[in-house]
């Protein structure tokens, strides 16, 4: 609790300190379109990320290191959290080939691509499945990115990518009825 | 114009437009430095360049993949690192201007804070508090000062302490003067009657009767004084908190001077519509007062003026004598207690009349000329 106290009080302060002295663009990523589908004995999260990755995202994926945005997905039944899970969408470039590749976790999906706005277009979705539970009825869904802290070998130097969103993390909520399959 | 803020204000003020305009400048300069190196990097491109140049052998194309790679995540890493510096720079501006703001205005109290409490101990000692003592904090500099006027306060009580007993003790003695004075005065003639009297009865029995109703007569007048004397210093001493009526004055006025107006030349020019809050009866008391100092001021055939008229919205009575007049030196004290000019009289007539226009709220003031005459003016708030 303290922590997610922790990480919106350093939010509102970057906010508050960017809008007053800096012309730092960086990236506003607001989460939208929350949905959910409850079918086959799963239960479907799907979602997109809205300005999420303008600016200095395409040179951040051109380095060729991995690049992943970590979904958090949390399950709640009342006061009690019933399922949480973690899925991740990663960017792997090739310098060599030109090459984009997208492996997005949950589904499994992959695209490959030589043009950066075609996987950022991609990457801006998110469409995850979680086993459900037979005595989960009304649930309350939350979702929640962040940008991992990447460890660039060659430079041999680690940074915390979250700076790119201005320390904020995008989440959205959801409240789901799963006692009849939709 | 009086200066509306105070100056604890203005320091925090030009701290605020100075220091933290000055950074935020520097801010700018430096973000727009950023600013050109972050545009200038991301012109920079080897990736599709090195992929367009032949390569020979499948190691020529390991380096130039390497080289790629490096030069990439250099780019990468620079990129971050730019915004991460100027995220950095803006939040570490606003925790400065914050904190330096926070700490800047707690000095400043903590500075202005024994000048306020010096303040309010002047205040006090203004008031008459001779006993404030300030706790001898802080700064070496306001200790002292705190020190010197703990100092002057002490020595302040002590001189009030002083001057209370002298004051006192001369007013102890005034009045044992004037009491002594004014007893003695009817004692004698008293005493000469009934000196009179025995002499009579011893020498001449039946012939009594001959001086009888005169020494009686002056016994009997000495004994009458000698209660207006008492009366006099019980008036003095008993003056109540004054119960207020609207009246009208000029109705008063001419109740209380008809008594006066067969043995004495009174002229009254009085505004009839006036209506004043007073207490009557210390109205009757101001006012038959100040006529008695006329009257014993005034030669026979000369008239005594009163005369009362509207001013704004006050009521103004003047009583006005064609008399001896009053010498400058001696006006000042005219309405101290005991200060009489008088042959007779115990010199608290006037010193009654000053304590009851201050306990109704009202002003009196006299002008006086030698040979032409004094003027009482009493101002009176209207309704």
């Amino acid at each position: 609790m303290f922590e997610a106290f922790g990480s919106r009080v350093l939010a509102g302060v970057v906010s508050l300190s960017m809008l007053l002295f800096s012309s730092f663009k960086g990236n506003d990523p607001k989460m939208t379109n929350l949905g959910y589908r409850n079918s086959d004995s799963f239960l479907y999260v799907s979602g997109i990320m809205e300005n999420a990755f303008d600016n200095d995202f395409p040179t951040i994926f051109a380095s060729g290191t991995p690049i992943s945005v970590i979904y958090d997905l949390e399950i709640r039944q009342g006061n009690r959290i019933v399922a949480k899970n973690s899925f991740r969408h990663t960017v792997n470039y090739n310098p060599a080939t030109g090459i984009y590749e997208l492996r997005k976790d949950g589904r499994g999906d992959l695209f490959r691509s030589d043009s950066v706005q075609d996987i950022m277009r991609h990457l801006s979705s998110f469409d995850f499945g979680i086993p459900h539970q037979p005595s989960w009825a009304q649930v309350q869904i939350r979702i929640e990115a962040r940008l991992p802290v990447v460890h660039f070998d060659t430079m041999n130097k680690e940074v915390d990518l979250m700076v790119l969103w201005k320390y904020e993390k995008p989440s959205a909520r959801i409240h789901a009825d799963l006692r009849t399959p939709e | 114009m009086k200066n509306r803020f105070g100056m604890r204000t203005q320091i925090i003020a030009l701290f605020l437009i100075v220091s933290i305009g000055g950074l935020v400048i520097l801010n700018n300069v430096f973000q727009a430095k950023q600013e050109n190196i972050h545009s200038a990097l991301k012109g920079m491109e080897l990736s599709s360049q090195l992929r367009d140049i032949r390569h020979y052998s499948s190691e020529d194309s390991l380096q130039a993949e390497a080289l790629m790679r490096d030069f990439n995540e250099a780019k990468a890493v620079v990129n971050i690192a730019l915004s991460d510096s100027r995220v950095m720079t803006s939040v570490v501006l606003l925790l400065v201007i914050v904190l330096s703001t926070t700490v800047f205005i707690i000095v400043i109290c903590r500075l202005s804070k024994p000048l306020r409490e010096l303040k309010h101990a002047t205040d006090q000692i203004r008031q008459g508090n001779f006993s404030v003592h300030l706790p001898e904090t802080g700064l070496p500099e306001m200790r002292e000062l705190k020190s010197s006027f703990n100092m002057m306060s002490r020595e302040l009580e002590a001189i009030q302490t002083r001057l209370l007993v002298a004051e006192k003790e001369m007013i102890w003695k005034d009045l044992s003067r004037i009491l002594a004075h004014e007893i003695k005065n009817p004692l004698t003639p008293i005493q000469l009657a009934i000196q009179r009297l025995e002499e009579r009865l011893e020498t001449n029995p039946e012939a009594i009767k001959e001086i009888l109703p005169e020494s009686v007569s002056i016994i009997t007048q000495e004994i009458e004084n000698l209660r207006l004397l008492a009366q006099d210093f019980s008036n003095y001493a008993k003056v109540n908190q004054p119960n207020t009526e609207e009246f009208n004055p000029a109705l008063s006025i001419r109740e209380i001077v008809k008594s006066y107006c067969q043995d004495y030349q009174i002229e009254l020019d009085l505004a009839e519509d006036l209506k004043i809050r007073f207490d009557k009866t210390h109205f009757y008391q101001v006012l038959t007062n100040i006529l008695q100092n006329a009257i014993d001021a005034s030669e026979s055939g000369k008239p005594i003026m009163i005369r009362l008229y509207g001013e704004k919205s006050y009521a103004v009575l003047c009583i006005k004598d064609q008399g001896i007049g009053i010498e400058r030196k001696d006006l000042q004290r005219i309405f101290e207690p005991y200060f009489s000019k008088k042959s007779k009289g115990t010199g608290l007539g006037l010193a009654l009349v000053k304590k009851l226009c201050d306990a109704n709220g009202s002003i009196v003031r006299v002008k006086s000329e030698i040979d032409k005459g004094t003027e009482f003016t009493v101002i009176i708030e209207g309704v």
